[in-house]
């Protein structure tokens, strides 16, 4: 549109500037009740649905864990608020906090025998163990929840991978890549050997042996020098079965 | 789980780093602390009082994973016992060494209920008798070691629970006191 000159080319200007914002504003403040509108029948619908499947989600992992996806997906955190409506619905917010009180107390409690890196796998067994009803209750995916919802505390728990498993760290010991490439190898036979070592990651040996010792010192493995061909071997009771249970 | 007999070994005892002393610290008193634990269970189960360091002892290898403590690593364990008030070593060596998987007091403690609750009061007994006589038989006092039996007497002897009475033709003898 040409301005026209003059102050009346002015003033129309302004007048029509003006009624284009009245005219957006609308537009824009109809989109958005329409939005809340949506929004208002969607948490209601997601409410519902919680309600009337609430003791699905509390008792069964995998409709749990669906329930999870499906909330991520739409950009609610049930976890967010151990307050908001969700807690005091589902109770959910109770069930992940008791979990990660467990897996704290798991963590404290094997420190000693495998030096405070645990396989998610085994973390869980013991979880289980613990919930003395319903063995199958808690799944691996609850576990990590839980233990996310740690990370707010700044306790320094932590989940690594190491080739396909999971680990669960809860001393802050940096693992470097060295480490982690044992603790992988390490999975085969839940030993290693210097002469492994150096073989299969062709590392010197001068490289192996530092980062076995590192290992060996922060206790995440331990020596065994009786085996009748002579060599030393370090074992991982992190990535054994038969350490990790505690004895009651 | 393995057993020795109708004991049960604890999952460790298959984990063959726990045969090797330990070179780390804190790994080390974790690794002690369990045997600990083991060796005092197993000598209560089995009523065993005495372990020859260079003998043959149930715990000291395994078979299964072809593992067995190194001399070093045993006296560890057993020296852990002894600054523990657990054990007594025999001799200057270090070579023998008695497990007090019940302390003296303990002991003493035991023999006069075992007294009071089968009427022995005022009876006059052998050390033998207690030994191996047929009162004690199935109790904790049958085979109990002579070292542990005499000291636990003089504690109650100087308690005034008991009078023992040394002879040179025959046993020792003991006379419990109401």
């Amino acid at each position: 549109m040409r301005r026209k000159p003059g102050i009346s080319g002015l003033k129309s200007a302004a007048a029509a500037r003006d009624q284009f914002r009245a005219v957006g504003e609308n537009v824009a403040r109809v989109k958005a009740d329409l939005m809340k509108e949506q929004l208002a029948t969607f948490r209601s619908q997601l409410e519902d649905f919680a309600r009337k499947h609430k003791n699905d989600i509390k008792k069964n992992p995998t409709f749990r864990s669906q329930f999870h996806e499906m909330c991520a997906k739409v950009g609610v955190d049930p976890l967010a608020s151990n307050k908001g409506f969700w807690a005091e619905l589902l109770g959910i917010g109770d069930f992940y906090y008791e979990l990660g009180v467990q897996i704290v107390d798991i963590c404290m409690l094997t420190r000693s025998d495998n030096g405070g890196l645990i396989s998610l796998h085994n973390l869980r067994l013991l979880v289980c163990q613990k919930h003395k009803t319903g063995r199958e209750s808690v799944t691996e995916d609850d576990c990590l929840r839980a233990i996310s919802k740690l990370k707010i505390l700044g306790s320094g728990f932590e989940v690594i991978s190491v080739g396909k498993k999971k680990f669960v760290r809860s001393v802050p010991t940096e693992l470097n890549k060295d480490h982690n490439e044992i603790l992988e190898l390490a999975q085969i036979q839940s030993y290693v050997t210097v002469e492994q070592v150096e073989r299969k990651l062709s590392w010197s040996s001068g490289r192996a042996t530092d980062a076995l010792k590192t290992l060996l010192e922060e206790g995440l493995s331990m020596i065994d020098n009786g085996h009748v061909d002579g060599i030393s071997r370090h074992w991982f009771p992190c990535v054994s079965t038969s350490s990790a249970v505690v004895e009651e | 789980m393995q057993s020795l007999g109708d004991f049960k070994l604890p999952d460790f005892f298959n984990y063959p780093p726990y045969f090797t002393l330990q070179p780390v610290r804190e790994t080390k008193e974790k690794q002690i602390l369990m045997w600990k634990e083991l060796i005092l269970k197993y000598c209560k189960s089995q009523k065993i009082f005495i372990i020859g360091l260079e003998e043959e002892f149930p715990l000291f290898s395994n078979q299964k994973i072809q593992r067995s403590l190194n001399n070093e690593a045993r006296e560890a364990f057993l020296s852990a016992l002894v600054s523990e008030g657990r054990a007594e070593w025999i001799d200057r060596g270090h070579k023998r060494c008695l497990i007090l998987w019940r302390s003296i007091q303990e002991w003493a403690n035991y023999i006069l209920d075992f007294v009071r609750e089968n009427g022995l009061e005022t009876d006059v007994m052998t050390i033998e008798d207690i030994r191996c006589g047929i009162e004690t038989r199935g109790s904790d006092l049958e085979r109990i070691d002579r070292g542990v039996l005499m000291q636990a007497l003089k504690i109650l002897e100087q308690k005034g629970k008991a009078a023992i009475i040394e002879s040179s033709s025959a046993d020792t003898g003991v006379k419990f006191a109401a």
